[in-house]
């Protein structure tokens, strides 16, 4: 530990009482067995838990990729070496699916965080009725993706939806939502980041009530602008708010399932919305092939890692720069 | 690298979870118990998992408390399989590898024989013969639908056909018989005269996207063609006959005589389409939603009528007690009485041969000619090819194939990669367990 801590101010202060003792500390061996086994006590349930429920799978998931596993058939799975994964990468909708995956995910992490923090700006001020603003902004997240997804089916309804009812007091034709690709993921996204938007929102509005008001009150003696104030000033103290939703809502966004399946059921034209989840769906319940579909999942996983390691290395370097 | 060491435990630990969750779908490749489970293991009432087709879960409740009432000490549960049949067989699946199986289950024309390919469902021939229940009153083409290597795996319930609807009114505006067409191709003289009439913003004829059974559809168009999707495990659709009938989709899409929705009937009853190819078991619905004056049709094409719809199955695992009970449950629901109950409700097909003799379902009938032409066109009717009903995922690729013919695509090219993904899975998938 330094000797030397930050004041609240940012100043240097010196730290009082006697210095630290120098040497190794004393042996107490009963009291380190005691917190030995108090430590165990309290970790080996959970590690229990973890290992029966999410690393064994994870490893059962794993071995199954190699494998013809038809859902169906549960004990009748041969193996097939690495041919699941060589006819992943030479699929010709790989390169649709993956595509879909990125622009659904990384568009909804970062539109529902923008537009999170935006109305946590918003609504961080003292304004009449924000209590229950902020009341329902979040209540679309507690809503199941699956009565969301159902619901906004009438929102997009190119024959009878509220969107073509708008569209059409302009004299303006609706887009087939449904029918169309591009709009498909559009729709889709759309409905997530909706949902989605009361939770970056939450969070950033508990990050910004918990901020430093002396850091405002020294930015205004300065004369900051508005702009230069959340630049200089609330942005760095949401950096661990912003990499913590950046890793959650991504995690979140790539394991959509619910909504897809309500909205589109991974089309139009077979592959239209279709991500690398609603692909193990896909191709283990509809298509029957389960090692295929844990193929699909343990490449997934090995994305997620990859990202996951990478945002943790970028944050890490922003940290101690 | 403190920070580092903790941060990246967190964020790997997520990643794994993700990773684990998926695992969880796929399953660990457990065998289910042999004594059965739900209501089997707990010697509890017969589980029945129905996703309710045609709106029928009223219906399907009093032919179980009929059920109860005539065979005492045998009750049943009615339980929510899901919203579609393929959710019932998802969840069927996740039975199978959780060991927890219903009693009986409603399997579609799509999800039957990839169970019984796979064992998973019990013949159905000695558990019928062994109660004394006989199977000639059936009628012939929809209990041979689920035939596989000589031994019937379920019994026709809800089955349907598809039937041509269309709008009176605008029929007669357009100055057309009051008929359905004979055929596609009088269907396409026709078409302008519907679209002219219809007006900008309605259409000729609304047909299911790829995602909603358009496939089931198409069968009846590559038929009248003269084409095939597949014969028997050959996959057929670039066959130039069947490729012109997907050319003959994709004319209809172009010249915008044809729209594709989710569900036809609703913009069928809302007066947007002039005509919509729909099932017999919506017939129910249409009537009570539809304010106009519609009529039913055959078909285009002698002779070129897919069936469809759904039987009722028995899991292989149950106990010998369990299927004792379950067959007797399911020849009661499938008998003629239950039949023209369900029927009459639903606008489903009657899947007894006697039932076309019962006075109540003569009676309605006549007061319902509609659902005549539904029953009347049973006999029109052929079991679909196997590159749909047979080969697990067989819809939804021929749905996504047929999608992309409707937006434009080349339709040799799309049928040429269809032929080439249907014959791998039979390939792989279905000749090895043959």
């Amino acid at each position: 530990m330094s000797v030397m801590e930050s004041s609240a101010l940012g100043a240097p202060a010196v730290r009082s009482g006697p210095p630290p003792p120098v040497g190794p500390p004393p042996r107490r061996s009963g009291t380190d067995r005691r917190e030995w086994l108090l430590a165990a006590g309290l970790l080996l349930p959970n590690l229990a838990l973890l290992t029966m429920f999410v690393y064994r799978p994870l490893i059962d998931n794993f071995r199954l990729s190699f494998t013809d596993y038809n859902i169906s058939a549960p004990t009748g799975a041969n193996s097939v070496g690495t041919a699941n994964y060589v006819e992943w990468f030479g699929r010709d909708d790989t390169r649709t699916i993956v595509g879909n995956t990125i622009i659904f995910t990384f568009a909804t992490v970062i539109i529902s965080m923008v537009l999170g923090l935006a109305l946590a700006l918003l609504l961080d001020q003292k304004l009449r009725g924000r209590n229950v603003v902020r009341s329902l902004v979040f209540a679309p997240f507690v809503v199941s993706g699956a009565a969301i997804g159902v619901a906004f089916q009438f929102v997009f309804d190119p024959s009878f939806g509220l969107i073509r009812d708008l569209l059409s007091r302009v004299g303006a034709s609706t887009p087939d939502f449904f029918q169309d690709s591009t709009w498909a993921m559009f729709m889709v996204t759309t409905t997530y980041i909706w949902k989605n938007l009361g939770y970056t929102f939450v969070i950033y509005l508990a990050a910004l009530q918990g901020r430093r008001i002396d850091l405002d009150e020294a930015a205004e003696i300065d004369g900051a602008t508005p702009w230069t104030h959340f630049r200089r000033v609330l942005l760095p103290q949401l950096r661990p708010t912003t990499f913590f939703l950046s890793i959650t809502v991504l995690l979140n966004s790539v394991q959509v399932f619910d909504l897809i399946y309500a909205q589109t059921r991974g089309g139009p034209v077979g592959t239209g919305t279709t991500t690398l989840v609603f692909q193990v769906y896909q191709e283990t319940f509809v298509n029957m092939r389960a090692g295929y579909g844990a193929t699909v999942a343990t490449i997934m996983f090995l994305i997620l890692l990859t990202i996951t390691f990478i945002q943790v290395r970028v944050m890490d370097r922003g940290t101690k720069a | 690298m403190k920070d580092l060491t903790r941060r990246g435990f967190l964020g790997l630990a997520g990643a794994a979870g993700v990773a684990a969750g998926l695992a969880a779908c796929a399953g660990t490749g457990s065998a289910p118990s042999a004594s059965g489970g739900g209501g089997a293991a707990a010697g509890g009432p017969l589980q029945f998992w129905s996703n309710h087709p045609g709106t029928s879960k009223d219906t399907e409740a009093k032919l179980i408390e009929a059920f109860q009432k005539a065979n005492p000490g045998i009750t049943v549960s009615l339980i929510d399989g899901g919203k579609n049949y393929e959710e019932v067989a998802q969840k069927f699946n996740a039975a199978l590898a959780g060991g927890q199986l219903p009693d009986v289950i409603v399997a579609s024309d799509v999800t039957w024989f990839n169970f019984a390919l796979n064992k998973q469902l019990a013949p159905l021939d000695d558990l019928l013969a062994a109660a004394g229940l006989k199977t000639d009153d059936y009628v012939d083409a929809l209990y041979n639908d689920y035939k596989f290597n000589g031994k019937h795996y379920a019994l026709p319930f809800a089955r349907s056909t598809p039937l041509f609807y269309y709008n009176k009114a605008m029929w007669t505006a357009a100055g057309l018989p009051d008929r359905g067409p004979t055929t596609w191709d009088e269907f396409k003289e026709w078409a302008p005269k519907l679209a002219a009439v219809a007006g900008a913003d309605k259409v000729a004829l609304q047909l299911a996207d790829g995602s909603n059974y358009l496939d089931w559809y198409f069968q009846n168009m590559a038929w009248s063609m003269g084409g095939q999707l597949s014969k028997e495990w050959t996959a057929t659709a670039s066959d130039p006959k069947t490729v012109a009938a997907g050319q003959f989709l994709q004319d209809l899409a172009k010249n915008k005589w044809a729209k594709f929705s989710k569900s036809p009937d609703a913009e069928f009853s809302a007066g947007i389409a002039a005509a919509c190819l729909q099932s017999t078991g919506t017939l129910g619905g249409i009537t009570k939603n539809a304010k106009f004056e519609f009529g039913t049709a055959f078909l285009p094409g002698d002779g070129a009528c897919p069936t469809g719809g759904a039987g009722v199955a028995i899991p292989a695992g149950l106990s010998d007690e369990r299927k004792k009970n379950a067959v007797k449950f399911i020849e009661f629901l499938t008998n003629t009485e239950s039949t023209v109950t369900f029927t009459q409700a639903t606008g489903y097909m009657p899947v007894r041969k006697s039932a076309l003799d019962n006075e109540a379902e003569k009676a309605f009938l006549e007061k319902n000619p509609r659902a005549k032409v539904a029953v009347q066109q049973l006999s029109k009717t052929r079991s679909q090819d196997n590159a749909r009903v047979l080969v697990p995922g067989g819809g939804a690729r021929i749905g996504k194939a047929l999608d992309q013919i409707a937006q434009g695509g080349d339709v040799a090219t799309v049928f040429a990669a269809l032929d080439k993904e249907t014959q791998a899975a039979i390939d792989s998938q279905i000749k090895p367990k043959l």
